[in-house]
């Protein structure tokens, strides 16, 4: 009975989350008007850094303590006469000392103390002179310094009274260590020394304050604002908050913008989700969002800004000066003629592959297989290296063997590699893989009966890859050869080691070259990047929404066995083609890495007399500089790889195992970032993280890592995706049916069931990350330099053969890591 | 029409035998099923069929021509087989009416008799209005139809289908059931029907092949294999059974899990037996020859399926629906029996029913 009496109790849970919310908003909020009122407090004050309030702050505390705990006693233990001398004398020193900084100071000054009477005012006045002198007194050496602090403890408080006395009178006898200093000077200049001597022989000058006088004068340079300096500090001005607001007011904004955001977006998210209910997952979201917002957004958006905005209006004139310059015009050319040879090169190469080695049976077709992959993991700028070994017109191995061949004279060529359709030769045999991994996956995945269906029909085999297979394949075959377009076209290895030297510009090398000349140099390459962007972007959108939604083949985890077409007479024919093809554009090129390390003379054979050397290698990895890039490389790598497969874990969760609205959020965006450009996610990084936004990473490691972070994040996703995709939530499901909390099931079910998929996603972060050169080159700095930067510096400055044995220690990594991560996928992993 | 000729066929995978020794002729415009649990070997002796296997060894002959045997191997596209698949296998990329017409596009049919053969066909298995849709926009009972039109479009000598209503939901299933028997019937096309459902198979089939690992235990029109089963397999796999064991002796058999009841036996065994019987051939009777209670009911509407202890032995017993309402649990009741399967009692009963997957 009792129960029924009890009123339903309402849950006060919606009531709860919406006050929350809204105060979130509001903390939002109250933190960007913070950030604004700082950052206008700092642009009127003339000040060149915002770091100039923390030092004033901490300096205004430093006075305070030195005022009441020495100074003040010091000043009120002289008689009435003396004082009253005394705080005139300062007076007059201060306002000079103020019109020697800026004339009409004194005015303001007087203003300051206007009102002011007796003990007050003298306060005050000691107190700026303290200060001013503080940061524009004379200057009292650092081993008159020492004579000052080894007077004993006994002595000082006479000391202190003589220099007081003396500053008043003129005639009075100095004491020993002060009469160095002041012996020779007279008038002002003897009382503003006698003054400063007084401060400095104080122990409150300690090196505390040392420390804040140098920032407060590195901080403001202006002389008038040094005034207001000298007058926030003595008067404790800034407070503890203040100081925080104004010298964080950018960052504050940034917090605020962000904070607001999260809560808008929580708040949608819940109206959509028609509950009020808080859910934890929603937090690691938006963390997820906020960082992806915060490194990846805003940098491409700003870019996009600047580039249409230059000075603040709407202009095209970055664009017009850029594209009306020939070069620059050259380089688009280039930039799309070659990413288009090399996607229809590169797709022609990649369909018959995939399909002779994913559905026929060739021979060997497990070994091309993994042979195939395995180039996709290759730095396309060893590629470069090789080709270039191979075709160039006077030294190149090939060019040799022709004239000799052909009785050719000893003129260049016939081949050249320093050209554009060189170039897209190297482009085309480092990217066909590409569209090789995407089609052969599609085309393993198909449903066999799809194909017995039409060769029951009466097709041939033939007949069939060319009326169902084909057609079946095409949203692949198209997405592959977007992406072959994109990357060939944001490739900065090949055409850098390439097209550089045969004055081939692209965009990616002309994005570079600008970079490197300041100022105007990074505006202008915001317009060449824009470019980019926007083609990446719109090839993006093509095949991540127009054709998955004519995606025809689901990968749905499901294994099947894809019917296998007997090549009958054409078995042997068809491997040789394929052997041949492998040789062509793999095993002579990655010789050719080989035996250039062994070289002196490039030119030469490595088997000609004295041309053989190990030195080569000995150097290389002998040298302190290349461990230390070695270092950095790995730890960059792994870094951005943990955290990346961190997050990777998280969204794979979210993806697969909860109907969280929000979900694809971050999921959009971590696609975004991997089809962005590197050349224009580094050079977003640098032109808003170098403190013009409150963060200042520029310069450091954490730029790098983030910069690996968004370019390579999604190959550890869609691995450990897929992976959760195969396990039925049933399993899970059991294991907290025998009474498994969700931890547990995490840790002893999904968690050892997709744990290869992890550590392979870790993999794929990793290995692109180890070797990066095109975001590095930009974002490097002299102490963050990794091993493809050093590679590429040896390259271009110091030897061929040197940086060829670097390669090949590269691509012996890059193989061994290559073959853990097929034996921990089985040969598949998602690009 | 066609008649298909198995001779001797074996297909093993690397060790595993899947299809022993399969001999059999199917006769011209028969529609035969090839019945089994999942696992069996069915479906692969379909492949072979269709030519999607090469069997290990033996011969196969549809009409006289040898299209698999020796060295001859006829690939499927030249074999003129309809086949549906499990799956429906309709191209996504193309409409209702290029899927069908695809068989005759291969034959480079005469565009207006193409057009004439699918409206046709459509017709039949009245999808007529959906020639423009594509698939995804048809249900799945639609996407089935669409493959069989398409198998049946270029008049195929012999049409296969595997479990091809296995996807649909019950009541479709029913209907699509006596739908491709009465377009057999019409067309007088052999065909090849692989089932795991019984009742599939009792409902179309000529002749009904029940096979388990690999081997075919016993062929036959679905009352000779219903009613007579040649062993113990067949005779659980098909409809419900209970088997009972007994001694048969002196035109009796005895059962001791029954307290030592007994029925008349006129058959030829003697000694340890299984006997097998139906529970819809168990029935009350005033003038029963076993006794003992009716222990529970269970009212199915149609049917009342009852279990009633014989000594130690709960027996089942399927009887009219109307009969619940004269029955009372707890009551002494008689039963009597007809139609018994007598098998000897060899020990392997359990081996013999269990099925391998």
């Amino acid at each position: 009975m009792k129960d029924a009496m009890t009123p339903p109790r309402r849950d006060r849970t919606p009531i709860l989350t919406k006050t929350i919310l809204a105060l979130l908003f509001l903390l939002g909020a109250a933190v960007i008007v913070m950030g604004c009122t700082g950052m206008k407090e700092y642009s009127a004050s003339g000040f060149s850094s915002e770091a100039a309030y923390r030092a004033i702050y901490k300096l205004g505390g430093e006075v305070d303590a030195a005022w009441d705990k020495k100074l003040g006693p010091q000043c009120k233990a002289l008689d009435a006469e003396s004082r009253a001398a005394l705080d005139e004398t300062a007076y007059t020193l201060l306002r000079s000392a103020w019109e020697a900084q800026k004339k009409g100071s004194g005015a303001e000054l007087d203003a300051l103390l206007d009102g002011k009477e007796g003990e007050a005012r003298a306060e005050l006045v000691h107190r700026l002179l303290f200060t001013s002198s503080l940061v524009s007194g004379p200057k009292v050496g650092t081993a008159n310094r020492k004579e000052l602090a080894a007077i004993p403890a006994s002595g000082l408080d006479g000391f202190r009274r003589q220099l007081l006395e003396a500053v008043t009178d003129e005639g009075a006898a100095l004491p020993e260590a002060a009469g160095k200093l002041a012996g020779k000077l007279t008038g002002q200049e003897r009382q503003a020394m006698l003054m400063q001597i007084w401060y400095v022989s104080n122990d409150s000058m300690n090196s505390r304050i040392t420390e804040q006088v140098n920032t407060l004068k590195k901080t403001v340079r202006d002389k008038g604002a040094q005034l207001d300096a000298f007058r926030m500090a003595a008067r404790g001005e800034v407070s503890f908050i203040w100081q925080l607001v104004v010298s964080n007011s950018r960052s504050a904004v940034l917090i605020g913008i962000l904070l607001c955001l999260d809560a808008v977006l929580l708040t949608l998210l819940m109206l959509g989700e028609r509950t009020w209910i808080p859910d934890f997952k929603w937090i690691i979201i938006l963390v997820i969002v906020d960082f992806l917002l915060l490194f990846q957004l805003m940098p491409l958006v700003y870019m996009l800004i600047k580039a249409f905005f230059p000075d603040s209006a709407f202009s095209l004139e970055t664009f017009r000066r850029l594209y009306t310059y020939s070069l620059n015009l050259d380089a688009l050319k280039n930039t799309l003629i070659a990413a288009s040879a090399t996607m229809v090169l590169g797709t022609l190469t990649a369909f018959p592959l995939a399909w002779l080695v994913g559905r026929t049976n060739l021979y060997g077709r497990r070994f091309f297989r993994a042979l195939f992959v395995l180039t996709y993991m290759v730095p396309p700028y060893v590629g470069a290296m090789a080709w270039l070994r191979l075709l160039n017109p006077n030294v190149g191995t090939v060019n040799q063997w022709l004239r000799v061949l052909f009785h050719l004279s000893d003129a260049p060529g016939p081949l050249n590699v320093y050209t554009l359709p060189g170039m897209i030769w190297v482009l085309s045999s480092f990217y066909y893989p590409y569209a090789f991994i995407t089609i052969s996956r599609a085309m393993e995945k198909m449903d066999p009966s799809l194909e017995e269906a039409s060769r029951i029909s009466g097709a041939s085999p033939l007949k069939t890859l060319f009326t169902v297979t084909l057609p079946m394949m095409m949203p692949s075959l198209i997405s592959g050869a977007l992406l072959v377009f994109v990357s060939a076209a944001s490739c900065y290895g090949i055409p850098s080691i390439i097209g550089s030297p045969g004055r081939v510009h692209t965009v990616t090398t002309r994005i570079v070259e600008y970079v490197s000349l300041g100022q105007q140099g990074l505006n202008d390459a915001t317009g060449m990047a824009v470019f980019l962007m926007v083609l990446a972007i719109l090839i993006l959108f093509i095949s991540d929404v127009l054709l998955a939604k004519r995606q025809y083949i689901t990968v749905s985890g499901k294994s099947v066995q894809p019917a296998i077409v007997h090549l009958r007479k054409w078995r042997v024919p068809l491997t040789v083609i394929v052997s041949l093809f492998a040789v062509v554009v793999i095993v002579i090129p990655f010789a050719t890495i080989l035996t250039t390390s062994f070289k002196i003379d490039v030119g030469k054979s490595m088997f000609r007399a004295n041309n053989f050397t190990l030195s080569n290698w000995k150097t290389v990895f002998g040298r302190i500089e290349t461990l230390n890039c070695f270092k950095n490389s790995l730890l960059y790598a792994s870094v951005a790889a943990t955290v990346g497969i961190v997050v990777a874990c998280t969204m794979s969760y979210l993806l697969q195992r909860t109907r969280l609205r929000g979900r694809k959020i971050p999921d959009f965006l971590i696609t975004l970032g991997s089809g962005t450009p590197s050349v224009v996610i580094a050079l977003g990084l640098i032109m808003t993280m170098k403190g013009n936004f409150g963060i200042n990473i520029y310069n450091t490691a954490y730029i790098m890592i983030i910069a690996y972070m968004i370019k390579y994040m999604m190959m550890g996703m869609r691995t450990v995706v897929s992976a959760m995709s195969q396990i039925h939530v049933s399993l899970e499901e059991s294991s907290q049916i025998s009474g498994a909390s969700w931890l547990r099931t995490m840790f002893r079910v999904t968690g050892p069931l997709i744990f290869p998929s992890i550590a392979a996603g870790w993999f794929l972060i990793f290995i692109p990350s180890f070797y990066e050169l095109s975001m590095t080159t930009l974002l490097y700095s002299s102490t963050t330099k990794t091993i493809g930067f050093q590679l590429y510096e040896y390259w271009t400055f110091t030897s061929q053969p040197m940086s060829c044995a670097m390669a090949f220690g590269i691509l012996l990594i890059v193989v061994f890591l290559n073959f853990i991560l097929n034996r921990l996928t089985k040969g598949e992993f998602s690009i | 029409m066609a008649a298909v000729t198995i001779k001797n066929i074996t297909k093993a995978f690397g060790d595993n035998v899947v299809l022993k020794s399969f001999n059999e002729t199917f006769k011209d415009g028969e529609f035969i099923t090839l019945l089994g649990p999942s696992g069996c070997g069915k479906t692969t002796m379909l492949r072979i069929i269709a030519g999607f296997e090469k069997p290990t060894s033996g011969e196969l002959y549809i009409d006289d021509r040898l299209v698999s045997g020796g060295k001859t191997f006829v690939p499927p596209e030249k074999r003129s087989i309809g086949m549906v698949f499990q799956s429906y296998a309709v191209w996504p990329h193309m409409n209702v009416f290029d899927n069908v017409a695809y068989p005759l596009a291969i034959r480079k049919a005469p565009k207006a008799e193409i057009r004439a053969s699918v409206e046709k066909v459509l017709g039949v298995v009245h999808l007529s209005q959906y020639a423009d849709r594509f698939p995804n926009q048809l249900s799945g009972g639609q996407q089935q139809r669409v493959a069989l039109a398409r198998a049946l479009v270029a008049a195929p000598k012999l049409l296969l289908l595997d479990e091809p209503l296995s996807n649909l939901d019950a009541k479709l299933r029913e209907s699509m059931r006596f739908e491709i028997k009465e377009i057999q019937r019409e067309l007088g096309i052999t065909v090849v029907y692989v089932t795991h459902d019984q009742t599939e198979a009792m409902a179309m089939s000529d002749r009904i092949f029940l096979i388990n690992r690999g081997v075919v235990q016993q062929s036959g029109t679905p009352q000779e294999i219903y009613n007579t089963p040649a062993n113990q397999f067949v005779a659980d796999f098909l409809g419900k059974v209970d088997f009972f064991k007994g001694e048969a002796k002196d035109g009796r058999i005895v059962f001791p899990g029954m307290g030592g009841q007994s029925i008349p036996y006129g058959g030829p065994r003697t000694g340890k037996v299984e006997v097998a019987i139906r529970p819809e051939n168990i029935f009350f009777a005033e003038d029963g020859v076993l006794t003992g209670t009716l222990e529970a009911q269970y009212y199915l509407g149609d049917v009342d399926d009852c279990r009633v202890r014989v000594g130690d032995t709960l027996v089942r017993v399927i009887t009219n629906g109307w009969e619940y309402k004269k029955l009372a649990n707890g009551r002494p009741v008689t039963l009597g029996v007809r139609d018994i399967m007598v098998f000897e009692d060899d020990g392997l009963l359990e081996q013999m029913l269990s099925i391998q997957t």
